[in-house]
C-alpha cells in the first residue's frame, strides 16, 4: 500500500479515467477478476477466501456460538433474537502502513460498517437516516442486513447462536471494503447451523440439546437478503470502481453503497474530505445499485456452483478438497 | 461493467524453454541433509530433486557438520531457516534461496525509486531494497545545468527539486557504511518521471544490462530499474541536446497524451504484469513479443489470469523461435 503519489501520477491517472482509459487497461466501471473459494477454514462453521486480482486477498469466517441474548435494558428489545458480532482485522502483512498500531483505524471503520450494514436492527448503532428498511421481504425483522435474528434464538430470553463473523485482510491491493462484504456474503452462504430441540422442563424452565449430526444443518435464514458493498471513488468528475492503490490515493472522495439483492439501499458511507454535488451524489448511488444488483447475481451464482459441485463430490464419496493457500 | 469470478487454479508452468525463467535446479540431485548423511543411509530426509521448501524457524538439519549460509541461523547446535525459501546445498554449506527477496544493488545500477523523506541536504528514497536510499543534494543536477556548489539557498527549494511522493530514476553512486545506497541523478538521463505509470515487480526479474531506457516500436518508453520498479510512459524524444534543462523538475506531464498512448501504455504496463505473473524475466525484447502477442486481445480483457498466461506464453515462444 503506497502512502505517496507523485503530482504527475496523479495527473496521469486523473486525466485517463477522464478519457475512460486507467492505468491498467479496465474502464471505469469494470472490476477486476475475482477469485473465490468457500470453506477454506474446516474449523469454522462457514468461510471464504476472496482475492481481486491486483492483489486484495481477504479471509472471512463465521463461526456459530451459544451464548445468552443480548437484552437492551431500555427498550427491553432482543429478548427474542441471535447476534451477529463482526471483526475486521488487516494483517501487518498486508502492508507496511498496517504495522503496530497502524491498521487501528481501518480496522475500527471497517469492523463498525460490517456491524451496522448487517445487523443493522440490533438497537445499539442503527442510524435510521443512513439506510432505509427493507420494503419487501415478509416480516421486516430482517432489518436492512437481512439475515433473520429471530431465528438465531434458541430460548427466547435466553440463549441464541452468536455468529462471529471474522474478516482478516491478508494482503492489500485497493478496493478492500467489496471484497470483504464478497468474502462474508459467501462465508454466510457456506455457514451451517447445527439444529438444536429444546425441550420444556414445566415451571417456563426450558433446555436444549445441541444435534450432533453433521447432516442435521441449518442454513442462516435470510441471507439472500445481506447486502453487499461497491465503493465508489470519485477522481475528477468521475466516479470508478475496484480502484487500485494509486487509484486509491487520487481518490477526492470515497462512497461505499450497501446494496442488496432486489437492488434496494442498505447503506450509505462516505469517506475522505473531497465533496460530491448532490446530482453526482445521486448518480453514484443510482449506479452502486445497479451495480450491486449485477453483482451480487454473479457472486450467488458462483457460490451455487461451488456449493453444488461440493455436494456432488461428496455424494460420490469423493474427498472435497479445497485449494486454500496451494493456489494462486 | 465486467465482473467475473474465478475459482482458485494452481499454477501451470509455461512450457518450453527454461532459459528465461527463474528455474535454478542445480544442487538438488544429491540433497540428504538428514543426520546420517555420512554413512550414506537412505534417512527419512530430503529425496533426491525434489525442492526441499522451508519457512522460517523450520529446522532444516540438526547435523553439527553443516555450516550455516545465508538466510539461515544456527540454534540450539541446529541450523534453522530465517526466511521462506528453497534449500540450497553446496558441500557442507546451507544457504535457503528466499521465494521473496528485496533489491541488492550494485553501483551503477540503474533504479527507479520513490521519494519518501526530505532531509538535511538529502532526500530518502523507497527503492525497494532493505532500507530507504539516499539521494544527496550535492548529487543532482541544478535546473539549468548550471555547475556551481550546492548553496544554503538551494538546501531552503529543495522540495522544488523532489517533493515527497515524486518519482525519479537514478543511479547508484555508491555505498554508505551501513548499507544504504548513495544514489546520483548527474545526468540528464537521471530525474523526475512524468508522462507515465508505475508499476512494481520482483526485482530478480530485472536483470543488469546495457541498457535500462527503452522506447518500443509502439510509441511507448519504459525504465526498467534493477530494483524492480518499472516507469511506462508516452514517448518523448530522447536527444539529450534538446531536453530543455530548465524544465527537468517539472511536474507538468505532456499536453499531448493522446488516448491512443493511453491505451499502448496500458497494454504494455499489462505485459509486464503478465509477464511478472509467471515469474518470466523482463527485458525489452520479451515486452515487445508480449506487446504483439496481446494485439489480438481487447485492452480490458487483459487483466484476464488465462490471458495473460496466454501472452506470456506466446512471448516466451517467440523468444525462444527467435534465439533458434
Amino acid at each position: 500500500m503506497p502512502s505517496l503519489i507523485s503530482p504527475s501520477e496523479r495527473d496521469y491517472i486523473l486525466k485517463g479515467i477522464e478519457c475512460n482509459i486507467r492505468a491498467d487497461g479496465r474502464q471505469r466501471p469494470d472490476y477486476r477478476e475475482v477469485i473465490l473459494e468457500t470453506g477454506v477454514i474446516s474449523q469454522t462453521s462457514g468461510s471464504a477466501r476472496v482475492r481481486l486480482a491486483g492483489g486484495t486477498d481477504v479471509l472471512v469466517s463465521v463461526k456459530a456460538d451459544i451464548g445468552p441474548v443480548l437484552v437492551d435494558p431500555e427498550t427491553g428489545e432482543g429478548a427474542d433474537k441471535g447476534q451477529i458480532i463482526c471483526n475486521v482485522e488487516c494483517a501487518p502483512s498486508a502492508s507496511q502502513q498496517f504495522e503496530g498500531r497502524g491498521a487501528d483505524e481501518l480496522n475500527n471503520e471497517l469492523t463498525q460498517m460490517m456491524t451496522r450494514f448487517l445487523s443493522h436492527n440490533t438497537t445499539t448503532l442503527s442510524t435510521p437516516s443512513s439506510t432505509t428498511p427493507s420494503s419487501t421481504g415478509a416480516p421486516n425483522n430482517n432489518g436492512a442486513g437481512g439475515i433473520n435474528l429471530s431465528k438465531l434464538c434458541i430460548i427466547p430470553g435466553e440463549q441464541c447462536w452468536i455468529l462471529y463473523v471474522d474478516a482478516l485482510v491478508l494482503d492489500y491491493g485497493g478496493n478492500l471494503v467489496d471484497a470483504v462484504f464478497m468474502g462474508t456474503r459467501a462465508a454466510i452462504f457456506d455457514t451451517r447451523i447445527p439444529k438444536t430441540e429444546v425441550q420444556d422442563l414445566g415451571d417456563g424452565n426450558f433446555d436444549f440439546e445441541v444435534l450432533d449430526d453433521a447432516e442435521d444443518t441449518e442454513v442462516v435464514e435470510g441471507r439472500e437478503d445481506m447486502p453487499i458493498c461497491i465503493t465508489l471513488n470519485k477522481i475528477g468528475a468521475r466516479h470508478i470502481v475496484d480502484a487500485s492503490p494509486l487509484e486509491e490515493l487520487c481518490t477526492e472522495a470515497k462512497l461505499v453503497v450497501a446494496v442488496n439483492r432486489s437492488g434496494e439501499l442498505c447503506g450509505l458511507q462516505k469517506g475522505q474530505d473531497g465533496g460530491i454535488e448532490p446530482s453526482l451524489l445521486l448518480e453514484m448511488i443510482q449506479f452502486g445499485k445497479t451495480l450491486g444488483q449485477t453483482l451480487i447475481k454473479q457472486l450467488d451464482a458462483k457460490i451455487k456452483a461451488e456449493a453444488e459441485a461440493d455436494t456432488i463430490k461428496r455424494q460420490n464419496g469423493q474427498p472435497v478438497v479445497k485449494l486454500g493457500f496451494f493456489a494462486q | 461493467m465486467n465482473v467475473s469470478f474465478h475459482s482458485p487454479a494452481p499454477r501451470t508452468a509455461i512450457s518450453g524453454s527454461k532459459a528465461h525463467r527463474q528455474s535454478k535446479q542445480h544442487g538438488l540431485e544429491d540433497m540428504e541433509l538428514d543426520g546420517d548423511h555420512e554413512d550414506g543411509a537412505n534417512g527419512s530426509g530430503v529425496k533426491a530433486s525434489t525442492l526441499h521448501v522451508v519457512t522460517p524457524g523450520e529446522v532444516i538439519t540438526n547435523d553439527t557438520a553443516f555450516m550455516r549460509g545465508h538466510g539461515t541461523y544456527i540454534e540450539n547446535e541446529k541450523v534453522v531457516s530465517s526466511v521462506a525459501g528453497v534449500v540450497d546445498r553446496v558441500n557442507k554449506l546451507i544457504s535457503v534461496r528466499p521465494l521473496h527477496t528485496r533489491y541488492t544493488g550494485e553501483i551503477g545500477d540503474v533504479v527507479v525509486g520513490r521519494i519518501t523523506e526530505v532531509a538535511q541536504k538529502r532526500w530518502k528514497v523507497d527503492v525497494s531494497a532493505r532500507q530507504d536510499a539516499i539521494l544527496m543534494l550535492s548529487s543532482i543536477n541544478l535546473p539549468g545545468g548550471v555547475q556551481r556548489r550546492k548553496q544554503e539557498s538551494d538546501e531552503l527549494q529543495m522540495r522544488s527539486f523532489f517533493m515527497e511522493g515524486d518519482l525519479v530514476v537514478a543511479e547508484v553512486q555508491a555505498f554508505f557504511g551501513d548499507g544504504a545506497y548513495s544514489l546520483h541523478t548527474r545526468s540528464l538521463k537521471y530525474g523526475k518521471l512524468r508522462n507515465g505509470t508505475f508499476i512494481s515487480v520482483p526485482p530478480a526479474l530485472v536483470q543488469r544490462c546495457k541498457s535500462h531506457f527503452h522506447s518500443l516500436a509502439c510509441g511507448v518508453d519504459v525504465i526498467l530499474g534493477l530494483n524492480g520498479y518499472i516507469w511506462v510512459s508516452a514517448h518523448v524524444p530522447q536527444n539529450l541536446d534538446e531536453i530543455d534543462t530548465e524544465l527537468v523538475y517539472s511536474n507538468k506531464n505532456k499536453e499531448d497524451i493522446t488516448p491512443r498512448d493511453r491505451e499502448s501504455i496500458a497494454r504494455v504496463g499489462n505485459c509486464i504484469r503478465a509477464l511478472a505473473d509467471e515469474f518470466i524475466f523482463i527485458n525489452d525484447t520479451i515486452i515487445s513479443f508480449a506487446y504483439e502477442a496481446s494485439l489480438q486481445y481487447k485492452l480490458k480483457d487483459m487483466n484476464k489470469k488465462e490471458i495473460m498466461h496466454a501472452i506470456a506464453t506466446e512471448a516466451t515462444t517467440a523468444v525462444d523461435n527467435m534465439k533458434g
